[in-house]
């Protein structure tokens, strides 16, 4: 026997030691054995408090959960059980959606769709148009050429403007007759025009007199 | 005698046996009988999955949750059962991952929602207050905290030493039978057994649950 096995079967057993016996034998499900237990009554002593208290342990865990699941739970724990195996071999089951008391029908939400579709297009198309037409009647003016200031003196200028053709072509009577009483009295008041315009000083006469 | 035999477990074979038969009828359709000698299997091992269940998800509910999900993914899963393996070992290891997933979904959970704080005064009613024939409230309570205790404690294990523990101490496996079910080595069952005794003493130690260890790491013999 070597000195270190000597030693070691003299030394008492600590914690350590006591717990590697233990789980030594826990593990293997044999008795625990070691030299120094046989022979030193004081380390049998520990040994047994130790695995006393581990014993307690055991039997707090295990009181703990007896106490909650007592029979009554495990009863009816085994018939979940059961209740859950017969459902597992029973094929599933397709359960039928609800039938419809009226057919649903895409229509009215379509209709509606197109509804405010063709709104939207209907309005789109009027700004369009009326952009279109806005452009045209600025370009039939920027076409005219613009009128001298003394063209309203004019007679046969005037007569012009009553021309027919002038005219918009769909004229109410009333609107038409408006339309000749205006360009008449246009007329008239250019006839008076040249006698006003003489009496007006102008800023040429002015610097010709200077000169 | 293996551990599970010494805690007054059916014999291995016998289970297996069993096993393999449900197996056999239900390759042949015969599926009311299957389900009769599985439930038998069922009786057998319900209390113990329950003990199990309970150490690990420590909540009545889900623990009888975890056991019924076991059993019905076993008999359905029962096509793939070796033999060579006991049924019991094989279970287990179904049970036990199903209680570990549990775990991790419930700490997932709690991560989002804020425990309801518990009264478990004003949630009994005023007959369940009345002293009864049993153990009297004083002893109850010491018994409850006795097992807070040591619930905190295991709980404070890691994860592997808190299963091999519970598996070799509660449950009496073997270190084989314990590495069949944890996947660990023989040596590295009894290496975390030992480690998570030595750390259960020092934690209930300081709670006053366990007796003082001595003072002297290594006494020599006058």
């Amino acid at each position: 026997m070597s000195i270190l096995d000597r030693h070691a079967a003299t030394r008492h057993l600590d914690d350590d030691d006591l717990a590697d016996i233990w789980s030594r034998a826990a593990t293997d499900g044999r008795a625990a054995s070691h030299p120094h237990l046989t022979s030193c009554a004081h380390c049998r002593v520990r040994y047994s408090a130790f695995t006393g208290w581990l014993g307690e342990l055991r039997s707090e865990a295990h009181a703990e959960a007896d106490g909650v699941f007592p029979p009554e739970r495990l009863a009816a724990q085994q018939a979940a059980i059961v209740r859950r195996l017969e459902a597992l071999e029973r094929p599933a089951r397709v359960i039928a959606f609800p039938r419809q008391t009226r057919p649903v029908s895409g229509a009215r939400p379509l209709a509606r769709r197109w509804i405010a579709t063709a709104a939207a297009a209907g309005l789109v198309i009027g700004l369009a148009a009326g952009q279109i037409l806005d452009l045209r009647h600025a370009f039939d003016t920027s076409a005219q050429p613009p009128r001298p200031s003394g063209q309203l003196t004019q007679g046969p200028q005037s007569a012009a403007v009553r021309q027919p053709g002038v005219q918009p072509a769909s004229l109410s009577v009333d609107e038409t007759l408006f339309y000749d009483d205006e360009s008449d009295a246009t007329a008239r008041g250019a006839r008076y025009m040249p006698a006003l315009d003489q009496l007006i000083p102008r800023a040429r006469d002015d610097s010709d007199r200077n000169r | 005698m293996s551990g599970a035999q010494a805690a007054g477990l059916p014999s291995r074979e016998a289970d297996s046996a069993a096993a393999s038969a449900v197996k056999a009828m239900q390759a042949d359709g015969r599926h009311a009988e299957a389900r009769e000698r599985y439930t038998e299997l069922v009786a057998r091992h319900q209390r113990r999955a329950g003990r199990i269940a309970f150490h690990y998800v420590r909540d009545v509910a889900e623990a009888d949750e975890a056991v019924q999900d076991a059993f019905v993914k076993a008999y359905s899963h029962l096509s793939t059962f070796r033999e060579e393996l006991p049924f019991e070992v094989w279970f287990t290891r179904i049970l036990i991952n199903g209680c570990l997933d549990r775990i991790k979904a419930r700490t997932r959970r709690e991560r989002w929602l804020v425990p309801m704080p518990e009264y478990p005064n004003q949630a009994q009613g005023f007959a369940e207050r009345v002293p009864g024939p049993g153990p009297s409230p004083e002893s109850q309570l010491l018994a409850r905290e006795r097992r807070q205790q040591l619930a905190a404690a295991l709980a404070r294990l890691p994860a592997r030493q808190r299963s091999v523990f519970m598996l070799s101490h509660y449950e009496g496996c073997t270190s084989r039978e314990v590495s069949a079910l944890t996947g660990l080595n023989e040596s590295t069952v009894r290496v975390h057994l030992f480690r998570a005794i030595r750390k259960l003493r020092t934690l209930l130690a300081a709670d006053g649950a366990a007796p003082e260890s001595s003072g002297d790491k290594r006494r020599v013999n006058p």
